[in-house]
């Protein structure tokens, strides 16, 4: 089992261009206090579940940008159906992150009474999505991350950590402010205009 | 398939297209079903079909932040389960998106399942702020690209809310 910080602060060691989508929970607040990042970043708080059909419409818009969407597994049971939509738009700009730790990570980490005889890359899999992989050690993770993250084609990875042991709070920010921030740096680096335009 | 509930299906899509939209994601209510079908069909706009009517709400959410346009295609029941994804993707972040859902349960429509959406489904929008047109005739649907275009001024959803009589072709 690896560590949420660890294996995260790998990550972000590793990331470049990619834009970020984080969900409820801890990955919000792991990415937050690593990076403190206010722009690159899309800080999905309390989406319930549709951090990767979020990412997915980003994916859609910028087929030259990859999107790195994160999910724990506490919103992912509430709908993996989630998965067959992913499989259908198959973005191969796409990267979808399961944080599993087991537990309500914004909840006082709660335990999820539905995990010990989960295998979250076996319904992804069974899904039909090709490129799917389950990390348990940092190691590993780190030898295959080049394959498995950087590689094109749409991607689900598990990535097994433990609790946190403590309350990680995300961003302090605004919605609207996580709403301009983000597209204005997506506006910048993409050319699209996303504001001030009326249809 | 009379030919009158085809030619709403395709007025329907061109003031979509009008509306520069190219990513519809939909969920099948059977009076929008043909709907579906055209946009399914018509190579001017990307059909996602969902797995419940939240992930329509995630994927328009997050096209915004492209230079294209999304919509989401439903029934009455299925807008109504997106409530809490309404409430906390597009208005805690000033997210517009735009609707496109049929009135299920009003007068005239003969599925006793539907009658709650009769009874709570305008009031619910309502409710939350969520700003609507009920198109009751063809004529009426000219009123799409303007509904839209005030997602964009508003900041938050707006809905397009289609009568059986209109998305029949009786009206």
């Amino acid at each position: 089992m690896m560590k949420l910080r660890d294996t995260f602060a790998y990550m972000v060691s590793r990331w470049t261009d990619e834009l970020v989508i984080t969900s409820a929970g801890h990955s919000s607040g792991a990415w937050w206090e690593l990076t403190q990042d206010r722009d690159r970043v899309f800080y999905l708080t309390a989406s319930m579940s549709l951090s990767s059909m979020f990412a997915s419409g980003i994916a859609f818009g910028h087929p030259d940008k990859r999107v790195w969407a994160f999910s724990g597994d506490g919103a992912f049971v509430m709908n993996p159906g989630m998965l067959f939509v992913e499989r259908r738009m198959n973005l191969p700009n796409l990267t979808h992150f399961l944080v599993s730790n087991r537990c309500y990570g914004s909840t006082e980490e709660v335990d999820i009474p539905f995990t010990e005889h989960a295998d979250y890359a076996a319904l992804a899999r069974a899904a039909g999505i090709e490129r799917v992989y389950d990390f348990s050690d940092l190691d590993d993770f780190k030898a295959r991350f080049d394959e498995a993250v950087l590689t094109p084609g749409h991607t689900f990875i598990v990535l097994n950590v433990e609790k946190a042991g403590k309350d990680v709070r995300t961003a302090t920010m605004d919605g609207p402010e996580v709403k301009f921030r983000f597209g204005r740096h997506v506006e910048a680096v993409s050319g699209q205009k996303i504001f001030n335009v009326l249809p | 398939m009379s030919s009158a509930r085809r030619d709403v299906s395709n007025r329907i899509a061109d003031a979509l297209a009008e509306c520069g939209i190219s990513l519809v994601a939909s969920l099948p209510d059977d009076w929008v079903a043909d709907l579906i079908k055209v946009v399914e069909a018509d190579d001017r706009f990307t059909h996602v079909p969902v797995n419940r009517e939240e992930s329509a709400v995630g994927l328009c959410s997050g096209a915004f932040f492209s230079d294209s346009y999304a919509a989401a295609v439903m029934g009455a029941s299925g807008m109504l389960t997106c409530v809490y994804a309404v409430t906390k993707i597009n208005y805690t972040y000033e997210i517009p998106m735009f609707f496109l859902v049929s009135m299920r349960g009003a007068i005239g429509d003969t599925a006793k399942y539907q009658i709650a959406n009769g009874i709570y489904f305008l009031d619910v929008l309502d409710t939350i702020d969520l700003p609507y047109r009920l198109i009751e005739s063809r004529d009426q649907l000219g009123e799409i690209p303007r509904v839209h275009r005030h997602s964009r001024v508003y900041n938050r959803p707006t809905a397009v809310i289609l009568s059986r009589e209109v998305l029949q072709g009786e009206a």
